[in-house]
C-alpha cells in the first residue's frame, strides 16, 4: 500500500513530491517516486537508439536524485525508473506493482499558477486509471508537516454522487480531516433577446440549489450513521457566474483538498473525467483527488463495513 | 378569510419575487449595468426580426395590396407606443421578469393569468408559426441545393392538404433537446444573428429592386382600410420582440436615456427594413401571385433574377436565423410557465428541475410537445393571428396598467417613464383595440375561449394554490 509519485522532469517535480508526500504522510503510508522513459526498441537495431536509451536513463536517474532532495525525511520513499510505452502506462505499471492506492501528479505548467491544469499524462490517466488520481495545482507547495485537515467532496445530485461522498466521508475518517459536502451552482445568462428578464435562469437554479440542499442534508445523515463517521462541516454550496467565481464562493483552508468523482457515462472500473467534473477540477485552488467509480463503490463498501 | 376579490386581485410582494431569483443573494446580488444603447439597440433588432417577416408577406399582401406597406407602418407605430408602455411598466418592479411577473408584482394574479394566457400565445403560439415558415425555407433551400423537395404530404398541415409538417416538428425537437441540455443565446450569438437577418435582408432589397413593376402598384389598397389594419394585424406579429429591449432594464447603463432611445432605434431600423422589403415585394410581383406562396422572399429574388443563387443565399439565411429565433421563443415559454409553476398556480411538473441537466426538462418537454403538434397541423396564417391577438392583448393590458399604477400607486419609484403621458397610453391602448378588431372572427373567438379556459382554470385551481395565498398575503400595497 502506497503512492506512487509520477515525477514530471522538470521543476513541476515539487508540486507532484510535495502532493504525493502530503497524502502519504496523512495516510501513514510510504511513496514510489517513479519516472518513465521510453521502451527501448526491438534489439538488433543501430546502436545509437542504446546511446540514446542511455541517456534517457541517467537523465531520469538525475530526476529521481533531485527528487530525493525534495523528499520530506518524515515519508518513506522508493525511487524507479520504469520502461513503458507511455507515461501513463508506466505509471499504472508500476502502481499495480506496487499495490497503490494513488497516483499523484502535477499541473501542465500551460497552467495558470495556483489551478489545476490537465498535463498529457494527467488527461490520459483522467480517462484510464482505476485508481484515484491526485492532481497539484500549479505551484503547489506543502510545508513537511502539513497534513490533509479537510476533504470536500463535489456533490451534484446525480446518479453515484451519494456513494462517492461515502467513499470520500471514509477517506476523511482515515486522514482524521473534516469531511465537506459542496456543490456549485454557476449561474447561466438569460438570453435577454427571450423577452423574460436577465433571471429567469437565477430562478431555475434557485429551484436547482433547494433540491441539492435537501439532497445534501439526506446524505449528510446518511455519513453520520457511517461505523466510523469523520468529522463533518456543514455543507456549502457555491455559487457564481462562472466556475471559479463558484469554486472560491465556499472558501478553502490550507489543508484542503476537493475530491471529485468520475461520470457516469465512462467505463465503470475507471476513471473518466465527465466534463463538469472537469470544470470542477480545472478551477479548482486546492489539490484535487479524482475517483474512478469503481474505487469510490469499493471505498464506499469499505466505509460501510464497521 | 379574503374575499374572493381580494383574493383574486392580491399582489406579489416584490421582495418576494428578489428572493425567488435570489437577487439579494451572495454573488447574485444587484446585476452589473452593462448594457449600453448600441448593444440594447441590438437585443431589440435581433429580438424582433425573423419572427414574421420571412413569412408574413404571402399572407398579408392578399388581405390589403401593395397597401400592406401602410400595414407595417401602422403595426410598427403600435408596437413602438407600446414598448414605451411596457418599459414604464417593467421598471416600475426593480426585479426583472416578463410580463407576467410584472402584472403580477403591480396588477393582481388574476390580471396576471390573463396576461400569462396571452403569453402563451406569444410565445408558444409564436414558435410554432416561426417553425412553420421554417420549414418553408428549409424545404426551398433542399430544393435549390440538391434538388430534393420533401413531399407535400409531410411538409404542410391538413388543412393545406398535407398529412404534417415534419420538418417543423423536427425543429421543434432539436431545439427542446438544446434546451434540455442548457444552450442559451449570447450577445455575440444574437449580434451574429442580427448580421444574417440584416444581410440577407438587405440582399433582398437590393436585388428585389430590379424587379420594380410600377404597374404592380396601381391597385394601390384593393381593400381600402379594412385591409389594411387587417393585415396590420397579421404583421403585428412581425413586430413581437422589441419588448425584449423593456425586460433588460436591470442590466442597462443609465436607462432612463438609454431605454427609449434603444426601443426607438430598434423600432425604425426594423421598421425601415420591413417597409423597404414590403415596397421592394409588392413592386415585384402583382398581388395575386402571393396567395399560398411559400418561403416568399425566396421566391421572389427567383423570379426577378431568373437564377437560384439569390433565393438560395437568402433561405440559408433564414433557415440558420429562425432556428436561434424559434430556440429563444420556445425557451422564454418554458421559463414563463415556469414562473407561474413557482408561484404555484400551474402544478410543480412545471417547476421541478433535471438535477442533472439543471434545467426544467418536464416543463420543455411538454412545451415542445405542444408546439410541436401545432406547428405540424395547424396552417401559419392562423398560428400567426393567434400570436398577435396575444401579443395585442397582453400590451393592452400593460399600457392600462401602466394608466392604473399612475392613479393607485404614484409615488412608486419608476426607472422609467413613458413620455407624453397620459396621451401615450391611450394611444397605445386604441392602437391595439384598432388593430384586434381588424383580426379575423375566428381568431376573436378562439382567443375569447382560450382566455376564458386560462381563467377558469385559474379560479378552480391556481386561486386555491397559489404561494401567496399559503403566506396569508392579500391584496397589499407595494413596499
Amino acid at each position: 500500500m502506497t503512492v506512487v509519485i509520477g515525477l514530471p522532469r522538470d521543476e513541476r517535480a515539487t508540486a507532484a513530491v510535495h502532493l504525493g508526500s502530503l497524502f502519504a504522510r496523512s495516510l501513514g503510508e510510504n511513496v514510489v517516486v517513479c519516472t518513465v522513459v521510453p521502451q527501448p526498441w526491438p534489439a538488433g537495431l543501430a546502436r545509437i537508439d542504446a546511446e540514446y536509451q542511455d541517456f534517457l536513463v541517467q537523465d531520469a536517474d538525475a530526476a529521481l536524485a533531485r527528487a530525493r532532495e525534495l523528499q520530506p525525511d518524515d515519508v518513506a520513499a522508493e525511487y524507479v525508473v520504469v520502461h513503458a510505452r507511455s507515461a501513463s502506462a508506466g505509471l499504472l505499471e508500476v502502481a499495480e506493482r506496487h499495490s497503490a492506492r494513488l497516483i499523484a501528479l502535477g499541473s501542465s505548467t500551460a497552467g495558470v499558477l495556483g489551478r489545476v491544469a490537465f498535463g498529457s499524462v494527467a488527461e490520459r490517466l483522467l480517462h484510464s486509471s482505476p485508481l484515484p488520481v491526485a492532481l497539484a495545482p500549479r505551484g503547489f507547495r506543502c510545508r513537511p508537516v502539513d497534513r490533509i485537515t479537510e476533504l470536500t467532496a463535489a456533490y451534484g445530485a446525480t446518479e453515484g454522487a451519494d456513494q462517492l461522498v461515502i467513499a470520500v466521508a471514509g477517506i476523511a475518517a482515515r486522514f482524521g480531516a473534516a469531511l465537506r459536502i459542496a456543490s456549485f451552482a454557476v449561474r447561466p445568462r438569460t438570453p435577454l433577446t427571450a423577452g423574460v428578464g436577465s433571471r429567469a435562469e437565477d430562478a431555475v437554479l434557485q429551484v436547482w440549489a433547494a433540491e441539492i440542499e435537501r439532497a445534501q442534508q439526506e446524505v449528510l445523515a446518511e455519513v453520520k450513521r457511517l461505523p466510523h463517521p469523520p468529522d463533518t462541516v456543514p455543507p456549502v454550496i457555491g455559487h457564481g457566474h462562472e466556475w471559479a467565481e463558484s469554486l472560491e464562493n465556499i472558501g478553502w483552508d490550507d489543508g484542503s483538498v476537493l475530491a471529485v468523482g468520475s461520470s457516469a457515462a465512462g467505463p465503470l472500473e475507471r476513471v473518466f473525467i465527465g466534463s463538469r467534473s472537469s470544470k470542477i477540477v480545472r478551477h479548482s485552488p486546492v489539490p484535487v483527488v479524482v475517483l474512478p467509480r469503481s474505487a469510490a463503490e469499493a471505498l464506499a463498501e469499505r466505509a460501510e463495513t464497521p | 378569510m379574503a374575499t374572493l376579490m381580494q383574493q383574486a386581485f392580491r399582489r406579489k410582494p416584490v421582495m418576494a419575487m428578489a428572493d425567488e431569483t435570489g437577487a439579494d443573494r451572495e454573488g447574485g446580488g444587484e446585476l452589473a449595468r452593462t448594457i449600453g444603447l448600441f448593444q440594447l439597440s441590438m437585443i431589440g433588432i435581433g429580438a424582433t426580426i425573423g419572427t414574421g417577416i420571412f413569412f408574413v408577406m404571402s399572407e398579408a399582401v392578399p388581405a390589403a395590396g401593395p397597401a400592406v406597406i401602410w400595414s407595417f407602418v401602422i403595426a410598427g407605430v403600435v408596437a413602438g407606443l407600446t414598448a414605451v408602455c411596457y418599459a414604464e411598466l417593467a421598471s416600475a418592479v426593480p426585479v426583472s421578469g416578463s410580463s407576467y411577473s410584472y402584472a403580477y408584482a403591480t396588477l393582481g394574479e388574476v390580471v396576471a393569468m390573463g396576461v400569462a394566457a396571452c403569453l402563451l400565445l406569444e410565445y408558444g403560439v409564436s414558435s410554432a408559426a416561426v417553425a412553420v415558415g421554417w420549414s418553408q425555407y428549409l424545404n426551398a433551400l433542399l430544393g435549390n441545393l440538391f434538388g430534393i423537395a420533401i413531399p407535400e404530404a409531410l411538409s404542410n398541415a391538413p388543412e393545406q392538404g398535407g398529412v404534417i409538417n415534419l420538418p417543423a416538428v423536427v425543429l421543434v425537437a432539436l431545439c427542446a433537446m438544446l434546451l434540455i441540455r442548457g444552450a442559451s443565446e449570447s450577445a455575440r450569438v444574437n449580434a451574429i444573428m442580427v448580421l444574417i437577418k440584416l444581410g440577407v435582408l438587405v440582399l433582398f432589397i437590393v436585388v428585389g429592386a430590379f424587379g420594380w413593376n410600377s404597374d404592380n402598384l396601381a391597385d394601390f389598397a384593393p381593400y381600402g382600410i379594412t385591409g389594411v389594419t387587417g393585415a396590420a394585424g397579421l404583421i403585428f406579429f412581425s413586430y413581437i420582440g422589441l419588448d425584449a429591449v423593456s425586460t433588460a432594464g436591470e442590466e442597462v447603463k443609465n436607462p432612463r436615456r438609454t431605454m427609449p432611445l434603444a426601443i426607438l432605434i430598434a423600432l425604425a431600423t426594423v421598421t425601415l427594413v420591413y417597409v423597404l422589403v414590403a415596397i421592394v415585394a409588392v413592386a415585384a410581383q402583382p398581388t395575386a401571385q402571393f396567395e399560398g406562396q411559400e418561403a416568399g422572399l425566396a421566391a421572389i429574388l427567383e423570379q426577378v433574377t431568373g437564377a437560384t443563387w439569390p433565393g438560395t443565399i437568402l433561405a440559408a439565411g433564414a433557415v440558420i436565423s429562425i432556428f436561434s429565433v424559434t430556440l429563444v421563443t420556445i425557451y422564454g415559454q418554458t421559463r414563463i410557465l415556469f414562473a407561474i409553476g413557482r408561484d404555484g398556480m400551474l402544478p410543480e411538473f412545471f417547476h421541478t428541475v433535471n438535477p442533472r441537466t439543471r434545467t426544467p426538462v418536464r416543463n420543455t418537454i411538454l412545451v415542445a410537445i405542444v408546439v410541436a403538434l401545432l406547428a405540424g397541423l395547424i396552417p401559419i396564417d392562423f398560428l400567426a393571428e393567434m400570436t398577435s391577438i396575444g401579443t395585442l392583448v397582453a400590451f393592452l393590458v400593460v399600457s392600462i396598467g401602466v394608466m392604473v399604477l399612475r392613479r393607485t400607486a404614484p409615488d412608486l419609484p419608476r426607472g422609467f417613464k413613458v413620455p407624453g403621458y397620459p396621451v401615450t397610453p391611450i394611444l397605445s391602448v386604441l392602437g391595439c383595440i384598432w388593430i384586434i378588431v381588424g383580426l379575423d372572427w375566428i381568431t376573436i373567438v378562439v382567443f375569447v375561449i382560450w382566455v376564458a379556459v386560462v381563467l377558469v382554470w385559474y379560479f378552480s385551481y391556481g386561486i386555491r394554490h397559489s404561494h401567496l395565498g399559503d403566506s396569508g398575503i392579500t391584496s397589499k400595497d407595494l413596499t
